[in-house]
């Protein structure tokens, strides 16, 4: 099974430079964080899907679709609930509640879209080398797209763990929420172990490639602002630039 | 001429948190330039932990207490950083998933050089040639997560031989891997020793392939107990056996059955074919009618039966099609082995029989239910499943709750509980390790855990993944001798595996398994009579086993040999 997001494709994104993507992604963020209009957020998230379709990244989105209609679901509930505003509908589910709901779940859906259209079209040597030209350390950056890289290791270790333990009669599926909670245990410390025994290994496999021999190193994977990048940087920043302006400026 | 490339001078080392001895004790060791080094031994011997001494992980990365010195080309390893000590030797680890970290194997090869500094049209030269070399042209921009386990190894060996060490250390690289794996790995090995400059150093379980090295050195308890030509330690098989470690058949039954002198005993089978003829031997065709009745036999006396597949095919999700029609029955008693390479289907066909996987056409029964209809908990009654992973199943404090688990889960009652426990525990041999940690066992023991813990549930069929994997000879044995137990206990037993000679001297059954489909199935003596029809699926029966087949018979085990041959 592949539990890896990164698709290996050659498009358009793919070509572009990695920090072009993470400046698209911020702005994404932005405009996702700083407006509450519901067409604005239905806008942005048409522009986010359209660019993650000339990556051919949507087959990733796919196979998340269920953890974004359950958060979705979840923030409609939580908010029509719990929201008050004067329409009420039924008991204090008002009209104000569902619309805020369905606002603040786009707001989740879309920064995860948006980062996994990122994930998806980025190789992790990409990122962290976008990093590092961005002036971080190697070493921390190397750090952070480890961090990304070993999320889908996880999530494959726990599955077979999962299967060894249902095997021995462990079912997930019934009782209530505590019960359950604790039936997580027999999968959580096996995968806590597992993934511990495979860093050390990992730890010693870098060391002995000689990770950290000097400062500098030489990279095989190149990057570099194309004119393609230099256009959509320009469009991202006027974005930042113009929702910012509209935020604190005209309202 | 020789030079010294690596020296050891009364080398003793202790880890921090071991509890008693030293990991390696008073050490002294030279390996000159070129030269083909295997280091074998039980486990906790001390191998891993030399092997580390060598690029300095031992003591900068594992501390502890550090005696002596180590010196590779001139470096004190002990006083230099572990990546500028990765200049002049490589090291290769056991587990291949977690040495690779790249999105595609071109980057992987290119980690190395990129670190010290190499030009980028010189990286690029390099990861051609380091394609070239461990065999995966036509692979460049695969992601390593999908390349086979043989395929990940290699790649892992070319991204530490990019940096272009003059040495390389390889601790124990084909244990995981299945026969084909191994070859592949083996090439290399013998691809790098053509190399007159270049120092190899494999540490190892497998004897038969000891062969082609120049050296070999034996360790025990952190020293080293023998040092020398293969063919001179190989024929020392009290010292071998003795060791724990798997002593070669053939010189093993030449020595017990004749007591040929040290010298003349013959390794390979066909040295022995040779000195069967020349001692006028021959086989005694009474005994071996015997061996004949006797698998008949037992091929009737099996019950009912328990696990029945038809046309059994699986699509995983992503499309692949890893089961491709098959058939097959086990009966109440029986005792089958499954052989194949890794990607043949095996696993998956084994995770159809306790109802972990479905079937996507075609239909599995066990004990009469459908597995498609039944729940796995309700299968589970009747087929454990030990997985290949002891850490994957364990997570309790105390051996006794691990054991608990399963028959804790199925409601039984607290006296029912403890009695299951007891019985569990007294099967694998371990009573009165009730209040232990299991984290704190050795593998072999944590196996053993496993296997109880499976036991627990009192299923008539126990299903075994590769039990033998990662156990040292002394530990596999002990291992085989209690699933045979269990089986004549009334278990019927399934087991994958990749070690041929726990096959030829336990299972009763084998099937062999290559792309999806089921190539070869019967009793153990008539498959592994086909050396050539076993080749295509990329097996190698055991010395033995060949060296009957080239003289007519097929014999499963050393003891069986010294029973049919008729002395000349």
């Amino acid at each position: 099974m592949d539990m890896f997001l990164y698709l290996d494709n050659d498009t358009f994104l793919h070509r572009l430079d990695p920090r072009t993507k993470m400046l698209v992604m911020l702005a994404s963020f932005v405009v996702a964080l700083m407006f509450y209009s519901l067409p604005t957020l239905l806008g942005l998230t048409l522009v986010i899907v359209l660019y993650g379709m000339a990556g051919k990244t949507l087959g990733n989105l796919k196979r998340i679709r269920f953890i974004l209609l359950m958060i979705a679901l979840f923030s409609v509930v939580l908010w029509s609930l719990t929201y008050g505003g004067p329409t009420k509908i039924l008991g204090p589910i008002s009209t104000e509640g569902i619309l805020y709901g369905i606002v603040i779940g786009m707001k989740f859906d879309i920064m995860i879209i948006s980062g996994m259209i990122f994930l998806s079209s980025t190789k992790v040597e990409e990122i962290s080398l976008g990093l590092v030209k961005l002036r971080l350390p190697y070493r921390g950056a190397f750090a952070f797209a480890t961090a990304i890289r070993m999320v889908p290791m996880i999530v494959a270790t726990s599955f077979t763990i999962a299967q060894a333990q249902k095997s021995r009669g462990l079912d997930l599926d019934s009782g209530n929420l505590l019960e359950r909670a604790k039936k997580y245990v027999p999968l959580l410390i096996p995968t806590i172990i597992s993934v511990i025994r495979g860093t050390n290994v990992f730890a010693m496999a870098l060391e002995s490639k000689g990770f950290g021999y000097s400062e500098d190193r030489t990279n095989y994977l190149q990057i570099s602002i194309k004119k393609g990048d230099y256009a959509i940087l320009f469009l991202a920043l006027i974005v930042i630039t113009v929702s910012t302006y509209f935020k604190f400026v005209v309202i | 001429m020789s030079e010294n490339i690596i020296e050891l001078k009364n080398l003793s080392f202790r880890y921090k948190d071991q509890k008693e001895g030293k990991a390696l004790s008073d050490v002294n060791l030279t390996i000159d330039k070129g030269e083909f080094v295997l280091v074998m031994g039980p486990s906790g011997a001390g191998k891993s932990t030399m092997a580390k001494c060598l690029n300095g992980l031992v003591p900068r990365f594992n501390r502890g207490e550090y005696e002596g010195e180590t010196i590779v080309n001139g470096n004190i390893a002990k006083d230099t950083n572990v990546s500028t000590m990765a200049k002049e030797i490589g090291l290769v680890f056991q587990d291949f998933e977690s040495q690779l970290f790249s999105t595609n194997t071109k980057l992987e090869i290119a980690f190395g050089p990129e670190n010290f500094q190499v030009p980028r049209d010189e990286i690029h030269k390099r990861i051609l040639e380091m394609f070239e070399l461990v065999d995966l042209k036509g692979m460049e921009n695969r992601q390593p997560s999908t390349l086979s386990g043989g395929e990940k190894q290699r790649l892992a060996i070319g991204s530490v031989l990019s940096t272009y060490p003059k040495i390389v250390c390889m601790d124990e690289p084909t244990t995981d891997l299945d026969p084909l794996g191994k070859i592949g790995i083996f090439n290399i090995a013998s691809k790098l020793h053509a190399d007159e400059d270049f120092t190899l150093i494999i540490i190892e379980h497998e004897t038969e392939e000891s062969l082609n090295a120049d050296r070999l050195i034996l360790m025990q308890e952190g020293k080293i107990l023998r040092d020398g030509k293969p063919r001179d330690v190989l024929r020392e098989i009290e010292v071998m056996d003795n060791l724990g470690i798997m002593s070669l058949q053939i010189p093993k039954y030449f020595k017990e059955k004749f007591g040929v002198e040290k010298a003349d005993l013959p390794l390979t089978p066909e040295e022995g074919v040779e000195q069967f003829t020349a001692l006028g031997c021959a086989f005694d065709e009474q005994q071996y009618k015997q061996l004949l009745d006797a698998d008949a036999k037992r091929e009737e006396s099996y019950g009912e039966e328990l696990i029945h597949v038809e046309g059994l095919e699986h699509v995983y999700s992503n499309g692949n099609k890893a089961l491709n029609g098959m058939d097959f029955s086990v009966r109440d008693g029986e005792f089958v082995a499954i052989l194949g390479h890794n990607g043949s289907g095996k696993t998956t066909m084994v995770k159809h029989f306790n109802g972990l996987l479905t079937p996507t056409a075609g239909k599995v029964t066990v004990k009469g239910f459908d597995t498609t209809s039944t729940s796995i908990f309700e299968i589970g009654k009747h087929v454990g499943y030990v997985f290949q992973n002891p850490d994957h199943q364990i997570f309790s404090d105390t051996v006794y709750e691990e054991i608990a688990f399963s028959p804790k889960i199925r409601g039984c009652s607290e006296e029912e509980i403890d009695i299951r426990v007891k019985e569990a525990l007294a099967s694998v041999g371990m009573s009165g390790f009730e209040e232990e940690d299991p984290f704190s066992m050795t593998k072999g023991q944590r196996q053993r855990i496993a296997v109880a813990s499976v036991l627990s549930a009192r299923p008539e069929v126990i299903i075994l993944d590769e039990p033998t994997t990662g156990l040292d000879y002394k530990e596999q044995k002990q291992m085989m001798d209690l699933v045979k137990k269990l089986n004549q206990q009334g278990h019927t037993i399934i087991m994958i595996t990749h070690t041929m000679w726990v096959v030829s001297e336990y299972a009763h059954k084998v099937a062999v398994i290559k792309d999806g489909k089921m190539m070869m199935y019967g009793k153990t003596r008539d498959v592994f009579s086909k050396d050539e029809e076993l080749a295509k699926s990329f097996l190698k029966t055991p010395h033995i086993v060949n060296m009957s087949n080239r003289l007519g018979q097929t014999i499963l085990s050393v003891d069986e040999l010294k029973r049919c041959t008729k002395e000349g």
